[in-house]
């Protein structure tokens, strides 16, 4: 009797097992190097674009898509609240604004279940979602809804490259593509810090394994050259142990990490125990205050890029002084607000020129309002805007800055 | 073109020391949560999915009790005596919680079809992540950087202190339990109710005391582990349980569920595997396995192992272990 539950039960265990298995080599690691693609002809698919009828003093829906909870609350957040500072005073033809703020909590799964749910509050555009995994799972909603969404921070590839033929016409960014940041990355870590090999750790979603990618190949026609095996790792990891004994084995110059301050965090304390030296270089997603304050000073050193330009213009000088009274917070203390903001003011101004006037309803084409965004020009906070084809961003001319923490601050290098 | 270099396969008998230090350690924390497993199946012939939260918490009333003892500024015999009252209370709230959802979740279905517990079991470990997920903000919390860093040099081996701290204070754990269950009045009544139950109890065994004591045990190892992982890689969250509490009832069934010296061995077996295990395969031709398959390692280990041995390494007389 004994005997047969437990046979019963393995079968049911293995199964299961099979199960865990499937799904940790499915964690979403995208090892693809295409990395290739000079623009070529843009083609698009079909949007389900409709037009939406607003009644008569209802107002008009914005979506934004962002991490509300978690780790990652402290680069979520801020940019939410920059998002909806776009909106302050504002009205579409005297209809209010309003923000539908749902949490994707960076993932594939948390970014389709937030498009689901602001899809479902019947929307006409959203900020977001602020992770490219997340943004690469959402786009065939948003696309299949007619939905147009502006991510002020995803920087991956693979949302202007995606897998299929066609390019997502409901996409844009006001962030610059990691295809700038990873070389930028390159040769700063070639050149200006005169590392001739690199380790690389990444985490395996779109993002983390995006910017490898751009900045192995960079790196590597700079002339340098990548020793050991690429780790990748999932979110919420904590034991980098086995990771760093072979840094230290391999011996590179530099630490290449492309992921989230969450896991750079544990990561590089459990690197600086055992490693002193060895120079530290990473992305957008670990340049935040979170980082400093999380790691102390193991952090001391770390060098960081943000693919925006360290900003002077008017634009940001305002946004500034709006940003720091309405959260309490520092401008820089986290990235992607001035993006976010622009992001929200690009909609806006394009639902002021498409909105129009039915009696006492509201009108909007989707297909206009879409148009009308990727026609914007915007002097903005985060700089000069413009959409190309894909939905990049092209209008900014230094877009990619260089940071190195000291005493516990991030100051920008020159070279 | 790249310039050619050495292969990285150059590696040096340093390199596989400090693997195979890593895997102890790893192995270290399996073994001291598969014991919890071990032990509930032994006795109610029942997988308590809900041991790897109770790990969580025992990490994070850890991390309470060196908070409230000041931190970060903490120093000189302070951090012995800081760090062994974290230990103290996360053995005891790890017992208590285990304590309290045996009475609560486990108890009344002790009769029931064996599904039914399992399913509460899983019930209880999804209510205990997500309560600490809502209380925390589903945010890290860092261990303060207390313990010294620095290492040992032994041969070939480069240990750090806190690894061999480590792997010392779950071995200590280890004779603990093995003392208790062999040597003591608790112990054979624990054995005998895993032997059987109903003749326990006529020989004068209370067998209701006895599996709470089996439920309290496991989960002061836990509690142990718990601390331990947070001084190690000083990041804690509530969702920590699940992945190690999954590897440690992997461990627990590599080594024979049921046994205890079987939970141990599979600890450690199942820890170098994932360290040493993925270098190794790394060294065959063409094959380069990054950190993220180590995940895989493990899993696939866990089928193999349920496919073709299902009653593990240590199989006979399993349930006759306690």
């Amino acid at each position: 009797m004994k005997r047969a539950y437990w046979s019963r039960l393995h079968w049911l265990l293995a199964a299961f097992a099979l199960v865990a298995v499937v799904a940790a080599a499915c964690g979403g690691d995208d090892d693809d190097d295409d990395t290739g693609g000079d623009g070529g002809d843009v083609t698009y698919g079909t949007a389900g674009f409709k037009v939406i009828e607003i009644a008569a003093g209802a107002p008009v829906k914005i979506g934004v898509s962002s991490v509300t909870s978690g780790d990652l609350t402290g680069l979520g957040q801020p940019i939410v609240d920059a998002a909806i500072l776009a909106g302050e005073g504002k009205t579409i033809q005297g209809h209010p604004i309003e923000w539908v703020v749902k949490d994707d909590q960076c993932s594939p799964d948390g970014g389709a279940a937030a498009a689901n749910q602001i899809l479902q509050e019947g929307v006409v555009a959203t900020v977001g979602p602020i992770c490219s995994g997340a943004v690469v799972a959402a786009q065939p909603q948003y696309e299949q809804a007619g939905v147009t969404h502006v991510s002020p921070s995803s920087t991956a590839h693979k949302p202007t490259f995606p897998d299929r033929d066609q390019v997502f016409q409901t996409f844009l960014r006001t962030t610059y593509s990691d295809d700038i940041q990873g070389p930028a990355q390159a040769k700063f870590a070639y050149g200006t810090l005169q590392a001739k090999t690199a380790y690389i750790v990444y985490d395996t979603d779109a993002y983390g394994s995006g910017l490898r990618d751009a900045f192995r190949k960079a790196f590597e026609a700079e002339g340098g050259k990548i020793v050991g095996t690429p780790e990748g790792f999932e979110k919420k990891t904590t034991d980098f142990k086995s990771i760093v004994t072979n840094i230290q084995n391999a011996k590179p110059d530099l630490v290449y990490f492309s992921g989230f301050y969450a896991e750079a965090t544990p990561f590089i304390k459990q690197l600086r125990a055992e490693n002193k030296d060895v120079k530290f270089l990473s992305g957008d997603g670990v340049k935040n205050d979170e980082f400093t304050k999380g790691a102390g000073a193991d952090a001391e050193g770390a060098y960081l890029s943000l693919p925006s330009p360290v900003y002077a213009g008017d634009g940001y000088r305002s946004f500034t002084e709006l940003f720091e009274k309405a959260t309490g917070l520092k401008v820089d203390s986290s990235p992607f607000v001035a993006e976010s903001y622009d992001a929200a003011t690009v909609i806006i101004t394009a639902l002021e020129k498409v909105a129009e006037k039915d009696g006492d309803k509201l009108k909007i084409d989707l297909e206009k309002l879409n148009e009308e965004i990727r026609k914007v020009e915007l002097d903005g906070a985060a700089g000069k805007i413009k959409f190309d084809a894909r939905g990049d961003n092209v209008g900014g001319e230094t877009p990619v800055s260089l940071f190195v923490v000291k005493n516990g601050a991030y100051e920008e290098v020159k070279d | 073109m790249p310039p050619v270099d050495a292969p990285h396969l150059a590696l040096s008998v340093g390199f596989w020391s400090d693997q195979f230090v890593n895997g102890l350690t790893t192995g270290s924390l399996y073994a001291l949560i598969a014991l919890g497993y071990t032990m509930v199946y032994g006795v109610l012939k029942m997988i308590n999915f809900s041991h790897g939260e109770v790990f969580m918490l025992g990490s994070f009333a850890g991390y309470g009790v060196l908070a409230a003892m000041g931190g970060d500024d903490i120093s000189g015999v302070m951090v012995a005596v800081t760090i062994l009252a974290a230990l103290i209370g996360a053995m005891a709230v790890s017992a208590g919680t285990a304590a309290v959802v045996e009475r609560i979740a486990y108890r009344p279905l002790r009769n029931a079809p064996r599904l039914a517990p399992l399913i509460s079991a899983i019930g209880v470990s999804i209510f205990l992540q997500y309560l600490v997920l809502d209380q925390t903000d589903a945010r890290a919390k860092f261990y303060p950087d207390i313990f010294p860093r620095g290492d040992f040099s032994a041969g070939p081996f480069d240990i750090t202190y806190i690894q061999t701290f480590l792997i010392a204070s779950s071995l200590a754990m280890m004779v603990f339990l093995y003392v208790i269950i062999q040597r003591t009045r608790m112990g054979r009544a624990i054995r005998a109710v895993a032997e059987n139950p109903a003749n326990a109890s006529l020989m004068g065994v209370d067998v209701n005391r006895t599996i709470v004591m089996v439920f309290v045990l496991g989960a002061a190892m836990a509690g142990v582990a718990g601390v331990l992982h947070g001084l190690f890689f000083q990041t804690i969250r509530g969702s920590m349980g699940f992945l190690p509490g999954i590897k440690a009832f992997t461990a627990a069934v590599l080594g024979g569920i049921g046994s205890i010296p079987g939970a141990v061995a599979g600890g450690y077996a199942l820890g170098l595997a994932e360290t040493v295990g993925r270098e190794l395969l790394n060294e065959l031709p063409g094959v380069d396995l990054g950190n993220q398959w180590r995940d895989v390692i493990a899993f696939s280990l866990l089928v193999t192992i349920l496919i073709f041995r299902p009653t593990g390494i240590f199989a006979e007389r399993a349930s006759s272990r306690a």
